[in-house]
């Protein structure tokens, strides 16, 4: 691994500053679940490691006023597992959560590390996707929030400017009628998922009134299948819908073939998917399609 | 630019002299000579190189050894007291759970952040404790039953 500075800031304010002053090549540390690898491949260069663990209150998990929750740029994947909030309002990303089967790994990692990879195959990201999650970025001008729907420009490419870091995710709050469900296919549960897709959807009198179908690696970024969620919202749900919404889904793909599946697998699948995700989901929500 | 770090291990204050890039794994095994944590990926997908950081398992190759000021790190060589074992240290020697050995400091430590947390798991929460430390050897059963034989007090 070449050598670099290792620095770390006491405050946002200074973390940020620091990325922005120092060129081309500096780098967040939290976890270092991705980062520290890739810099001992050299597949990461960086001059400057920027280590974050010690800004305080970044780690915590809040219910906000509003029913919401909001998380920072530490709370690790075993907080996030563990906390009770999460695991009764948002079942979605505990789901996607736990079936990471590192302990280690979710014990050091932590969600926004892992959503600043910017992998479309991340299991946190199509789940938060389901929930229209916010991500809070702070910069050297302030702050801005964003829906994570449009943090992925491309692949392994986020909307983050110069001296940019995301600092925290909020999660609206959930509404009673609301039923999630996260399902992937993996080659070993040890592996990146070869599909994942991640559901909520909120009904009312046998009609949907939202919906949200996210589905990751199975395009260059985590997205919302647009097209099968309109098929639905507004709708009664019956199970031709939910058939239809799945194979429309499926038709919005664009996969790839890689060492762990083939695009014609991974667009047969996420159909496949889609369908069960919506079933378990309607069934949380109540509702027998 | 190499930097004076100090690093509590095993309850004792060790100073080191080395750069950023150093992981805790190579500074465990050599810099300060504890090879009890045993290196074989070196990059985060076996568990060998599993240490406790304040009681909670972690990667050592993964670690960088500057980040861990002020923490409590307990290797292997930290579970005996004086020269009595730790008890599931002596449950894997009881139930055949070693053979080659090299899972085996990164095994027991992540059993013991889990019993420490729940001292009474059942069988599938001890298999999810140790679902980030690979076994080539022993295909886990015994692994399992050494874990679960120390919640039964044996």
């Amino acid at each position: 691994m070449k050598l670099f500075d290792y620095l770390e800031p006491g405050t946002i304010g200074e973390a940020t500053q620091l990325l922005y002053d120092c060129g081309e090549k500096p780098r967040i540390l939290a976890g270092g679940i991705h980062l520290i690898p890739r810099m001992r491949k050299g597949e990461i260069e960086a001059e400057y490691v920027i280590d974050i663990q010690k800004i305080p209150g970044l780690d915590r998990i809040v219910t906000e006023g509003k029913g919401g929750v909001t998380f920072g740029a530490m709370a690790r994947l075993r907080s996030i597992e563990s906390s009770r909030i999460i695991q009764s309002k948002y079942p979605v990303l505990y789901e996607a959560i736990h079936q990471i089967t590192s302990v280690q790994t979710k014990y050091m990692g932590t969600a926004v590390g892992n959503l600043c990879v910017g992998t479309p195959a991340s299991d946190v990201a199509t789940s938060l996707f389901a929930l229209g999650a916010r991500l809070k970025i702070t910069g050297t001008r302030g702050e801005r929030i964003e829906p994570i729907e449009k943090f992925y420009a491309d692949y392994h490419l986020t909307s983050l400017k110069r001296g940019e870091m995301v600092t925290g995710v909020v999660l609206p709050d959930s509404p009673p009628g609301m039923g999630t469900a996260f399902l992937n296919l993996v080659r070993t549960h040890a592996d990146i998922a070869k599909i994942s897709v991640a559901v909520a959807i909120v009904v009312e009198d046998g009609i949907c009134r939202d919906v949200r179908v996210a589905i990751g690696a199975a395009a260059p970024t985590v997205f919302r299948a647009a097209k099968a969620e309109s098929l639905l919202n507004g709708e009664m749900i019956t199970s031709q819908a939910v058939n239809k919404a799945a194979e429309t889904a499926s038709a919005e793909t664009r996969p790839i073939t890689d060492l762990r599946s083939t695009a014609e697998y991974r667009r047969e699948m996420a159909k496949v998917l889609v369908k069960r995700a919506l079933e378990k989901a309607l069934a949380r929500a109540g509702c027998r399609g | 630019m190499k930097e004076k770090v100090i690093l509590q291990i095993n309850g004792e204050n060790r100073e080191v002299f080395i750069e950023p890039k150093r992981t805790l794994l190579e500074v465990l095994r050599e810099e300060i000579g504890l090879t009890g944590t045993k290196e074989a990926c070196d990059t985060g997908a076996c568990g060998a190189c599993t240490v406790l950081i304040d009681n909670k398992p972690v990667l050592s190759c993964l670690t960088l050894a500057v980040a861990c000021k002020g923490k409590e790190i307990t290797t292997i060589e930290g579970l005996k007291e004086g020269e009595k074992l730790h008890p599931l240290q002596a449950s894997f020697i009881e139930h055949g759970a070693i053979q080659c050995g090299m899972c085996t400091p990164g095994m027991i430590l992540s059993a013991k952040a889990l019993l420490d947390e729940n001292p009474d798991p059942g069988e599938i929460e001890v298999r999810k404790a140790i679902a980030g430390n690979l076994c080539r050897c022993t295909g886990y059963v015994k692994i399992v039953e050494a874990i679960l034989a120390v919640t039964r007090g044996e």
